[in-house]
């Protein structure tokens, strides 16, 4: 049984279509990512799962449930900061200790617990008010973690916060998905998707491609790029780099040259080798690997950050 | 019962530590409490005085429970739909009538704090009131008819205004409005009289009228409030206002569609 399956969904909002056919299965304990730009339905398929909002036509099912039936194991964590910042952060998790009928006793022991699992203990008693932006969005997860839940689904929870507070957010997650909780991640950063086992893709209301980050730079033939800086660029030098396999492209650039190739690992590897075995001397070597967002913009020829721009 | 009383504590403890809420609902109506015992009470004899004081006291309290249910009361629903809570509430396995019964309990505890304060106030200053055991018990009663009107209004401001500052401006302008034109403010016989009789049909100026009339004396009030027409009219109208909000929080509050 999937933990969340979805089929043919099909939402409307006046004229507009917004959900348009989509298909959408998620396994147990598996971290999915749904990336898409702003106003690509992605939240609103998120609030369906998470039975917010209700499906024109189509089938939801969590853990085989309808989302109403299911709500006790989902928890939902939307794209607004919701703690209350006039109460403290062991006050709103008490709120929704209390929401989901635990006793003080219980309360307050669960509370403990999810504070230090997502590492809130020292700053418990302090108003939301005071707590950075990663800060609140821990505690608003860890609203969303109490037992029972199976299925943790989060929208956009690091738009705004800094690098730091998103490894941070991020290494909070992994302890979470070891507990054997399935994770849907909504978001339109490329980088945060590449964090999860599959990333599905949505554009206009439609799934436009699924797969592990790697299946899909792969399928959609997206390249590495390795940059070599040379002290001084000659025949010679370019006579080495185009010995390599018919795979990889070669170009020159300001610099030096530039390398396109769909196994960059290898390729870096041999051109390292070949150029110093050749006695010519390297200046600076790096290599970019493509990101999902060049996946999405190969795919739609739109890039995310102008889409939600 | 967990749920309500959750739902009752947060709300509770934001109304308390939210600054502008303490200064509209209960700072306010002690300002002019304390101006209007001082500069109101004009040329009238000076054994009336004390209860001229404790009319103005009774009509601040009356809008002290007002703000509390026209303003803070949507305040809490529009900014809790905002910034997604009802959302997440949604998603939870409880119930929207729990979480209804909790923040109109805890609207309803800073009403009576409020009133207390302002009548604390009242009395500190001069105001005296008149009345029997029994009287008391019947203006509490009024007190009831009052913030049952103010928090039905509340309740339909803050589920039909989506927006957090217009739902709050809205329930203050209504609070504000009502009653400069339902004689709140000003001698009811000053009123012209499509005024007086808004006044006698709006239920939370009738009900201040009552409240006046059992305890500062009959010769505080115009016309004669606790009549059997009069009080069944207000006792109707105050439940219907707020049957129409509990309906429409209940229906539309929670629908995010």
């Amino acid at each position: 049984m999937f933990a969340i399956h979805v089929e043919n969904l099909i939402k409307t909002y006046g004229r507009r279509r917004v959900l348009d056919g989509v298909n959408l299965d998620v396994r147990e304990s598996e971290f999915y990512a749904l990336m898409g730009p702003n106003g690509s339905g992605k939240t609103t398929l998120a609030s369906i799962i998470a039975a917010v909002k209700t499906q024109d036509s189509g089938i939801v099912e969590v853990y085989g449930s309808k989302p109403a039936q299911a709500k006790e194991f989902i928890g939902y964590v939307p794209q607004e900061n919701f703690s209350s910042p006039k109460l403290s952060g062991r006050e709103n998790l008490m709120y929704f200790a209390n929401l989901l009928g635990h006793s003080r006793k219980q309360a307050n022991h669960l509370v403990d617990e999810m504070l230090q699992s997502v590492g809130l203990s020292e700053e418990a008693d302090k108003r939301v008010a005071k707590y950075s932006g990663g800060m609140r969005k821990k505690l608003e997860v860890a609203t969303a973690i109490f037992p029972g839940i199976k299925v943790l689904i989060l929208d956009e929870p690091t738009t705004g916060l800094d690098p730091a507070a998103r490894r941070s957010f991020f290494s909070m997650i992994q302890e979470i998905m070891d507990r054997k909780t399935s994770i849907i991640l909504i978001t339109h950063i490329g980088s945060d998707a590449e964090l999860a086992s599959r990333v599905g893709l949505i554009d206009s209301g439609k799934m436009i491609a699924e797969g592990t980050p790697d299946e899909l730079k792969r399928k959609h033939a997206i390249e590495d790029v390795i940059t070599v800086e040379m002290a001084v660029k000659t025949d010679s030098v370019l006579t080495v780099l185009k010995g390599f396999s018919i795979d990889e492209r070669v170009a020159e650039s300001e610099a030096g040259y530039k390398i396109y190739s769909r196994n960059g690992d290898r390729v870096l590897a041999d051109v390292v080798r070949s150029l110093d075995q050749a006695g010519h001397k390297v200046l600076r070597i790096e290599m970019a690997r493509p990101s999902l967002e060049d996946v999405f913009f190969r795919l739609t020829e739109k890039h995310l950050q102008e889409a939600t721009g | 019962m967990r749920e309500i009383s959750a739902a009752y504590t947060k709300t509770i403890k934001e109304l308390l530590r939210e600054k502008a809420a303490l200064f509209w609902t209960i700072a306010w109506p002690i300002i002019w409490v304390l101006i209007g015992s001082f500069s109101f009470t004009g040329s009238a004899p000076q054994e009336v005085i004390p209860y001229i004081k404790g009319s103005i006291a009774i009509s601040m309290m009356v809008f002290a429970l007002m703000i509390a249910g026209m303003s803070n009361l949507p305040a809490s629903i529009a900014g809790d739909r905002a910034n997604g809570l009802l959302a997440k509430l949604k998603s939870m396995p409880i119930k929207a009538y729990k979480d209804f019964v909790g923040r109109i309990s805890a609207v309803i505890t800073l009403s009576l704090l409020a009133a207390a304060l302002v009548i604390v106030v009242g009395i500190a200053v001069g105001a005296r009131f008149t009345g029997s055991g029994l009287g008391i018990i019947q203006a509490i009663g009024f007190v009831f008819l009052v913030i049952c009107a103010s928090a039905g209004v509340g309740l339909m401001a803050g589920t039909l205004i989506k927006n957090l500052q217009g739902a709050i401006m809205t329930g203050v302008g209504i609070a504000v409005i009502t009653s400069a034109i339902s004689g709140l403010f000003a001698p009811y016989e000053v009123l012209p009289v499509p005024l007086q009789i808004f006044s006698r049909v709006y239920p939370i100026s009738s009900a201040q009228a009552s409240i006046v009339h059992l305890l500062a004396g009959s010769d505080m009030v115009a016309y004669n409030p606790l009549t059997y027409g009069q009080i069944t009219l207000s006792v109707a109208l105050s439940f219907l206002i707020l049957l129409v909000g509990t309906v429409l929080y209940s229906r539309l509050g929670w629908r995010l569609d």
